[in-house]
């Protein structure tokens, strides 16, 4: 099959005959084209969902109170539930193996100002831990510690927006801001990718912002990471426990998913996992389909061209080719064309990818690619496409009986 | 005398009771009605008949090209019987080398790559390959059109060609079918020349023909008539030579 007498067959046979050549050639590398476009794409929106969700840790655990929707417990419907600093102490006291960090959430807006500038940002007060669980990145400066934390101290750590649109061409490490009339100092200054509104942010320390505003306990939510070595039961029967616990600790009908929710990133990402997994398989049928088509002009194409040929496979058997030799070269004819030309439509595919996938950065869709694992796979696939397309024309192939095909009397 | 010498030469083709039919839907149509035929080895032998006398099924047989439905065929001894499609390749190669009346060149291959195809499924290297068909593309007085297409050969030098290529892979018997029936006659008397120094040289050859002439340039003439040898007689041979 190897031998350089067959190629050569091959390579004159191809050579002579090249619009043909080409045409046969075009629909499967079109095809291929499209399968791996298809792909990447899907690959697109999965690292879409994938970069919104990184967002968080994706260990994450949300524990939202809310306003109960049952009565329990003597309590009568609509109650609010509020959360505050011993339900931090609390969780964290019960699950020491479970948690891996835990931070409590305070919800305000505060109006900005550093010398003309002002500007309205929503402040998130949290505990230093919060930077894990969020994955903030902190470009410059710092984000505020446990001292900071313990001395309530008024720093801040802006968002890239906020410095922009505050500090201008000035350095806001270090200098001081009023929020609501109260002097904070910008430690630090974070970023997020993909996300401006979360640029627009100031995280400040929880226990600054309980002081300012009436020395409360209250906190709106609690975030939380679960050890990292937990897999998705794992991780479903803690929050599971979890919020057995909060209800039972609020009062809240273990049914009622208004009163307290608890939100596991484990398992949202689960649900986006089969979602995505669900389009990978569309897009591997789809693609499919068209690669048959594909096969199918290739057939076609072939079919034609050994009626076409009818005569040159007759001199080439009264000359004494074997049928296995007619066979052989027509199959590794349609093998070669055909894993050619595919090739061809996914080096096209991937040049088109480089190019343009990294430009392409929306919520829904970041940086279509394809892995190597794919590209193999569609070798694989281009070569049995390859050996399908040419068995029905090589068996045609064989049959041509010389007489038939060089009586030309 | 000469008659004495034939005859001690060894048998390359001996056909028995050759028949063979063909279906025409409810018909059978009988075009072979028990051939008994024999040639030595160095003859030249010319089969004559009118169309449908049977002469070119004869020759397909011949060929192994096609099977007869009844009879015996011996080729230098071998009996040709009950092939497979590759063992009938194998035999064809290995036996018989072919010459057509539209030369049957393949068209995107040069002179002297039609030449080697023959041994190119004798899988003889590439390089000797090569040498073979160089040398006998200039027994056909071709050598400087080795690497022509057929396109740009005159028919005469196309059919050289098919000679140079059915001798390429040195062959028991040619079998001729009509080899000049396209040519002009000046051509043709070219070709014959070439056939008969072919046959000089010791080959044996079967054409076909229904030209008188080119039958005369053979040394035995067998006529056919409705599936039946009705004449078969040897003559003196005209050489061709003197025509061209």
């Amino acid at each position: 099959m190897f031998d350089r007498d067959t190629w050569q067959e091959i390579f004159s046979t191809l050579k002579k005959n090249k619009l043909r050549t080409f045409l046969t050639g075009f629909s499967v590398g079109w095809a291929i084209f499209i399968l791996v476009m298809l792909l990447a794409s899907v690959n697109g929106m999965q690292n879409g969902f994938t970069g919104q969700f990184n967002d968080d840790a994706t260990n994450s655990i949300f524990v939202r109170p809310g306003v109960t929707s049952k009565a329990y417990a003597g309590f009568e419907a609509g109650r609010r539930v509020q959360l505050d600093n011993d339900d931090y102490e609390y969780i964290k006291q019960s699950f020491p193996d479970d948690i891996e960090y835990i931070s409590g959430r305070y919800f305000t807006n505060t109006t900005a100002r550093y010398k003309s500038e002002t500007g309205s940002y929503s402040v998130q007060a949290v505990h230093p831990e919060f930077q894990i669980i969020e994955k903030t990145i902190v470009t410059d400066g710092r984000y505020f510690n446990e001292a900071d934390f313990t001395n309530k101290a008024k720093v801040a750590v802006i968002g890239r927006k906020v410095a922009e649109d505050l500090f201008k061409n000035e350095d806001p490490v270090g200098k001081f801001a009023e929020f609501n009339g109260l002097s904070f100092r910008v430690i630090g200054i974070f970023i997020d990718e993909g996300d401006d509104n979360a640029e627009r942010r100031i995280y400040a320390p929880l226990s600054t912002y309980q002081r300012i505003y009436g020395n409360t306990n209250n906190i709106n939510q609690l975030a939380l990471t679960y050890n990292p070595t937990y897999d998705l039961t794992k991780a479903l029967e803690f929050s599971g426990r979890l919020e057995d616990l909060m209800k039972r600790r609020h009062k809240v009908s273990p049914e009622d998913q208004s009163g307290i929710n608890i939100w596991n990133y484990a398992e949202a990402f689960d649900n986006i996992s089969s979602f995505t997994t669900v389009l990978d398989v569309i897009a591997i049928v789809v693609g499919f389909l068209i690669l048959i088509a594909g096969i199918v002009g290739i057939g076609n194409i072939m079919v034609f061209t050994i009626k076409e040929r009818t005569k040159e496979i007759g001199i080439r058997k009264a000359l004494g080719a074997k049928p296995k030799q007619i066979v052989n070269s027509v199959l590794l004819e349609a093998t070669f064309i055909t894993a050619l030309s595919g090739f061809v439509g996914l080096v096209f595919a991937w040049i088109i990818l480089s190019l343009v996938g990294p430009a392409i950065k929306t919520p829904a869709f970041s940086n279509p690619s394809v892995g190597l694992s794919t590209v193999i796979i569609a070798t694989i696939i281009l070569i049995v496409a390859g050996v399908l397309a040419g068995l029905i024309p090589a068996i045609n192939a064989a049959k041509v009986k010389p007489i038939v095909a060089l009586s030309d009397k | 005398m000469d008659d004495i010498q034939i005859a001690n030469k060894p048998i390359m083709i001996e056909i028995k009771d050759l028949h063979k039919s063909y279906k025409m839907g409810s018909n059978s149509l009988h075009v072979l009605k028990g051939i008994n035929f024999t040639a030595e080895e160095g003859e030249l032998v010319a089969i004559m008949g009118s169309s449908g006398s049977g002469k070119s099924t004869l020759l397909n047989i011949l060929g192994m090209l096609d099977s007869a439905d009844t009879g015996e065929y011996n080729l230098d001894s071998v009996p040709i019987k009950d092939l497979n499609e590759t063992k009938a390749a194998q035999y064809r190669n290995k036996f018989l080398g072919f010459i057509f009346q539209s030369f049957n060149l393949i068209n995107y291959k040069s002179a002297v790559e039609n030449v080697a195809l023959p041994l190119y499924y004798q899988k003889v290297n590439r390089k000797q390959r090569q040498e073979k068909a160089l040398k006998y593309l200039e027994q056909v007085g071709l050598k400087e059109w080795a690497t022509h297409l057929p396109s740009e050969l005159s028919g005469g030098q196309k059919q050289r060609v098919a000679i140079a290529r059915a001798m390429a892979a040195e062959p028991k018997v040619l079998l001729a079918d009509e080899p000049t029936g396209a040519l002009d006659s000046k051509t043709s008397y070219e070709v014959m020349d070439l056939i008969q120094k072919i046959n000089d040289a010791g080959n044996t050859i079967l054409v076909v023909t229904h030209e008188e002439d080119i039958a005369q340039m053979c040394k035995r003439i067998v006529h056919l008539k409705d599936g039946v040898i009705v004449e078969d007689k040897k003559v003196k041979q005209v050489r061709a030579q003197q025509y061209v």
